[in-house]
């Protein structure tokens, strides 16, 4: 990674992953049919990832929030069929500041502590190999003696169980967001019966 | 038009690029398929971004120094039913009080012994007179039998959490597959399905464990709160091998949630949620993936509502679920087709 890429990652890292909770939040209670809320979230970030300068924003809650709302605009647009109180809906954003911003702040070693904790057997040994004791992947593969590729294939889960971890389920304040999955899946599941039928 | 990636999908390719970066600098020709990745759908380069911030946070995990043990983290802080809404609980307490009020009527009959139990899917409190509680999980049976000297319990099958009032005078028992559970005052799971060995849970006081036909300083147990025994049959005269685990306070909580009509799993296979599941209602959940099923769970779901839960984790695995008669089938691949049109 270039040092601007550290430095773009370092701040969404501390300024706009701890609010993914609540926007996912938000976007799964004022859930459109056929809209994801994780398309959503995935394609926002993309946005702040294409940006020229970060440094000019000065909420970046509230303009993560913004983004998401203008991909689901262009969405809704491209829908062919647009519920009519789809757009109304979302004008009615929930912006406060909540607790959840703290997650990754407060605590984050411990909630990292505890995330790497849940890993799979395997990929915890690799993953505490490479993040704890710093060990290069060639050098994991010799001492758990599995392959290169194994190795990282384990980081790789690692990482994805990260994502799944602080964005929806195990951490303290998202956990709501992991009980919501089911009436989430359940909206998504009609959604998808209709596109398929 | 082709099938759509799932966000899962996508984080997942995120994932594996990040831990191929992660291993050393890329081939010229890994480069340009990263480059091609990368562009081929606009939510990628998020995914990306959303990879590599959490890879640099974990970064951070050198800070826990080597002596960190995974172990000692393995249990949550914060418990799943926190975030249970109070209306949630209250209308629950509502019905069970109900309930409950129905089923005192039934537990007045000393001599030859009450017999209380629950249907598949239901939970059901009964008070007893001593002002101690049994809360009844599902397709549960037990007998009550009181004495001038004991409040005797016998767990006939499934599983019940005992409020004992206290009594110094007259100990609560609970009878189980040969074993007694001695209580003056405590809270306790007891568990008694087919396939598994008693399952027994203390959240509250003390439990002390003996076998039936033994005398009791032989082989008494003595459980403290946050603690949990399995007992094997004492048929076999094994149960003596039997030690107490420590547990902690979350992981109690988890494992009683179905007090408050919830299944709580954290970490647990998709195949055990799955199993779980099959105690609280006619439904089946078929996983016909053997990588599925072992998928870890994590969350909090309401135990009579399997199809819900099988949304979800059809959503969150990128799984296909299709319903036959009383069959939920997952099996995995096949729909990516959340957007698709």
């Amino acid at each position: 990674m270039s040092s601007a890429d550290r430095q773009r990652t370092r701040w969404f890292l501390r300024n706009i992953l701890p609010h993914e909770p609540a926007l996912r939040g938000w976007l799964s209670r004022s859930a459109l049919s056929g809209i994801d809320p994780d398309d959503v979230i995935q394609e926002a970030y993309t946005i702040l990832a294409e940006l020229e300068a970060v440094d000019t924003i000065l909420y970046p809650r509230a303009y993560l929030f913004q983004v998401a709302r203008s991909v689901i605009t262009r969405h809704v647009r491209r829908a062919r069929i647009v519920p009519i109180h789809a757009v109304d809906d979302f004008e009615q954003l929930d912006d406060a500041a909540s607790p959840e911003q703290q997650v990754i702040d407060r605590d984050e070693l411990r909630q990292l502590a505890r995330a790497i904790a849940a890993m799979p057997l395997k990929t915890r040994e690799a993953f505490v190999l490479r993040r704890v004791d710093g060990l290069p992947q060639r050098e994991i593969a010799a001492q758990m003696r599995i392959s290169e590729n194994t190795v990282e294939t384990h980081i790789s889960r690692g990482i994805l169980f990260l994502i799944d971890w602080f964005g929806r389920g195990g951490n303290k304040r998202s956990q709501t967001s992991r009980n919501m999955e089911s009436e989430i899946a359940a909206l998504d599941g009609r959604a998808r019966n209709q596109s398929r039928h | 038009m082709a099938e759509r990636e799932t966000s899962r999908d996508i984080d997942q390719a995120a994932s594996t690029w990040t831990a191929r970066l992660d291993r050393g600098p890329l081939p010229p020709e890994g480069d340009e398929a990263f480059l091609a990745w990368l562009s081929g759908d606009p939510r990628r380069k998020g995914a990306l971004l959303r990879a590599r911030a959490l890879a640099m946070m974990s970064e951070s995990a050198q800070a826990l120094g080597p002596s960190f043990d995974p172990i000692a983290f393995e249990a949550p802080k914060r418990s799943p039913l926190a975030s249970l809404s109070r209306r949630q609980a209250l209308a629950w307490t509502g019905s069970a009080v109900a309930a409950a009020s129905l089923l005192a009527l039934g537990v007045g009959m000393p001599a030859a012994g009450a017999v209380i139990g629950t249907e598949r899917g239901e939970v059901r409190l009964a008070p007893l007179k001593d002002g101690s509680t049994v809360l009844l999980n599902t397709e549960t049976k037990i007998r009550v039998r009181y004495s001038k000297g004991e409040r005797f319990v016998t767990l006939l099958k499934g599983e019940a959490y005992f409020s004992v009032a206290r009594d110094e005078k007259r100990p609560f028992i609970v009878e189980v597959n040969g074993h007694r559970l001695r209580a003056v005052q405590a809270g306790f799971r007891v568990r008694k399905l087919d396939e598994a060995p008693v399952d027994v849970l203390v959240n509250e006081g003390q439990v002390d464990v003996a076998a039936l036909n033994q005398p009791a300083f032989a082989s008494t147990v003595s459980l403290k709160a946050n603690t949990r025994l399995t007992l094997s049959d004492s048929a076999n005269g094994r149960s003596a091998a039997d030690r107490p685990r420590p547990i902690a306070p979350e992981a109690v909580t988890r494992e009683l949630a179905w007090r408050e009509g919830k299944l709580a799993f954290e970490g647990e296979s998709l195949q055990q949620a799955a199993d779980t599941f099959t105690r609280y209602s006619d439904t089946r959940i078929q996983i016909r993936d053997a990588g599925l099923a072992r998928e870890p769970v994590t969350g909090l779901f309401a135990a009579n509502d399997p199809v819900g839960f099988s949304r979800a984790v059809a959503r969150v695995f990128a799984a296909k679920l299709e319903q036959d008669g009383d069959n939920l089938v997952l099996t995995r691949g096949g729909l990516h087709g959340a957007g698709a049109h």
